[in-house]
């Protein structure tokens, strides 16, 4: 395995103001724009992770609510995802808006992509009482997900940790899982680092 | 494969039921202020008194404190005689293009790479631009811009823009550049074309202001406001003529939040650093070119041209057509070059306007060829018509008013 053979790309997308540059940068180390406001990032900015003796690029894509482009920052994140299909796609998810974030995180697991899921946030769902059940959530969609304050760096390391562990996700599965049954064992024992009980 | 968008739905509802709890919540502080903030009645006021706090910080500490209490008394007591004393040969090429008028009293007035060229970027512009940044920053990382979107929204549908068009409008009076790309987050051609004209039009940037604020400290409310005037009228013409939907979208407003040190100081380097990088040759390089063009006679040449235009026309000396050739490099520089013509208030007002009507600066430019090529050639004929009616109509209300 030579790091410059198998330099994967991580696509990291979501929904606007969701907290992607913050992590982004947290995970790069670079400079991309932070704000509090939805459409900060309208353009694409990258960066480098070097994990172990892994190396990534990091793709930081403009928020999108669905892959139906509304505007021209979500055409901008459509043609990425289109021109990377070997890509890694890191979904981030609000944890205060788990619903509207996984629309978009289900539209990327029907193009087949690799996924895993950094659910963010986290401080604010405290704040306004909402808990997110991280194991149950890998269970069922059969990714890894990661809780991450990007604002506090909180579960940067492990979500870099995790990212060799991203995986595509089979939308059958998912049904089944939903409705108790447990179809393939392969697909959740492959993500073997935390042995079932969550990657928190 | 291809789930319809009820399908998915349906599954994001099953796995969040399974994965999600909502625990009872108190309201916050910031909740509270969260929805004092967007109702007009609370909201409207509150807006106000953010701009106009926004508006006197910035005029208080760039243009009272910073340039004219210490930056004045060191640039133009201290060196610029200097420099005059220094440099050899007061008649010679170099000394024209490095220190400008060997009679100057002001740094305004020199008009040399190293008096006016220093003076304007690092004695008026730096400080302008870096409180304005500071400023901004805050109100992007607490979450205000959103809310200030919420509240402009049926005002700006009006001109045929969605509420959201606030925010590259905001971000237009620090850099143009940004502001263009962040058009992106409009909806329609329409819109977009739409705002990236006002942009390049109506929307003064950070570094114009601050040169405002020292060259016409007493008249830049008039030229704001022939700005705002000028942004709403065309607005709402451009709107009717174009074709194309405005369709409603919805503002995603999120909590409030403390904004923290470390990311307001990373953006406040970063801006600051790409102004010393980007901006200052380009002021140098302005200045450079202009005194070039006036040696070889040029500038007589294409003044004693357009003289029916600007003086019959737009009501200005012929001279003025110097700055707005330095305004498509540095719309800053060609407002402080404004101020070494002699002419009256009105006609001051006019000119200001004119340089930051007329064409957008070349960075802005090239940004606006980046986004849409194709409407490049729209926008610059709306350009040219807007600036000869708005022009004209400036005059023409001066006449009125009887000062013109």
């Amino acid at each position: 395995m030579h790091d410059h053979h198998d330099r994967l790309t991580i696509l990291m997308m979501g929904n606007p103001n969701v907290g992607k540059s913050a992590l982004f940068n947290r995970l790069t180390g670079a400079n991309a724009v932070v704000s509090n406001y939805p459409g900060t990032t309208v353009d694409v900015t990258k960066g480098s992770l070097r994990k172990d003796r892994h190396s990534y690029e990091i793709i930081d894509v403009p928020g999108a609510y669905s892959l139906e482009a509304r505007d021209a920052a979500e055409e901008v994140a459509v043609r990425i995802l289109d021109t990377h299909p070997d890509a890694v796609v890191m979904i981030i998810l609000d944890a205060t808006r788990v619903e509207r974030g996984l629309y978009l995180a289900l539209e990327v697991i029907e193009r087949g992509a690799p996924c895993i899921v950094a659910l963010n946030m986290m401080d604010v769902a405290q704040d306004k009482q909402i808990a997110v059940d991280t194991a149950e959530m890998q269970r069922v969609l059969g990714i890894p997900v990661v809780a991450t304050t990007a604002i506090s760096a909180e579960g940067v390391k492990h979500l870099a940790d995790m990212i060799r562990k991203a995986q595509v996700a089979d939308l059958s599965a998912i049904r089944s899982r939903l409705n108790g049954q447990e179809p393939d064992q392969g697909a959740v024992a492959r993500c073997a680092g935390c042995g079932g009980g969550g990657c928190r | 494969m291809g789930l319809t968008a009820d399908e998915r739905w349906d599954l994001v509802d099953a796995i969040a039921q399974r994965t999600v709890a909502f625990g009872i919540s108190r309201q916050t502080t910031g909740d509270v202020l969260g929805e004092l903030t967007v109702k007009p009645l609370t909201g409207i006021p509150t807006a106000l008194a953010v701009l106009y706090a926004f508006w006197s910080i910035f005029g208080s500490f760039a243009g009272a404190l910073v340039t004219d209490g210490f930056m004045i008394k060191l640039f133009d007591g201290y060196w610029l005689p200097w420099m005059q004393a220094a440099w050899p040969d007061p008649g010679s090429v170099h000394y024209f293009l490095f220190v400008g008028d060997p009679a100057a009293e002001t740094c305004f007035e020199a008009f040399g790479m190293l008096t006016s060229g220093l003076f304007v970027s690092f004695g008026v512009v730096l400080p302008a631009i870096f409180v304005f940044y500071l400023m901004m920053t805050l109100l992007e990382d607490s979450g205000y811009l959103p809310r200030l979107a919420v509240l402009m929204d049926t005002l700006l549908h009006k001109i045929g823009l969605h509420g959201y068009a606030i925010v590259p409008a905001i971000l237009g009076l620090g850099c143009n550049v940004p502001a263009v790309t962040a058009t992106r987050t409009l909806e329609t051609k329409k819109q977009r074309f739409i705002m990236m004209t006002l942009l390049a039009l109506f929307i003064p940037c950070g570094a114009q202001l601050g040169i405002m604020l020292q060259v016409v400290p007493d008249t830049v409310g008039w030229v704001l406001l022939y700005l705002l005037i000028g942004f709403v009228v065309f607005g709402y013409v451009l709107s009717r003529v174009i074709p194309g939907s405005n369709p409603e979208i919805l503002i995603d407003v999120p909590p409030y939040r403390w904004p923290q040190r470390a990311n307001v100081a990373k953006k406040l380097w970063n801006k600051t650093r790409g102004f010393l990088t980007n901006a200052v040759p380009f002021v140098m390089l302005g200045i450079l070119i202009v005194n070039i063009l006036y040696l070889t006679g040029f500038i007589g040449w294409l003044a004693d041209l357009a003289a029916p235009l600007f003086v019959t026309w737009f009501g200005v000396p012929k001279e003025t057509v110097g700055p707005l050739l330095a305004a498509f490099l540095r719309k800053d520089l060609a407002v402080a070059q404004l101020a070494t013509i002699p002419m009256t208030s009105y006609q001051m007002i006019t000119a200001v306007v004119l340089i930051s009507i007329y064409f957008p600066c070349v960075a802005t430019f090239a940004m606006m060829v980046r986004e849409g090529p194709r409407q490049l050639l729209a926008a610059i004929g709306v350009l040219a018509a807007v600036v000869l009616i708005y022009g004209g109509l400036i005059h023409a209300v001066g006449i009125l008013l009887g000062v013109a």
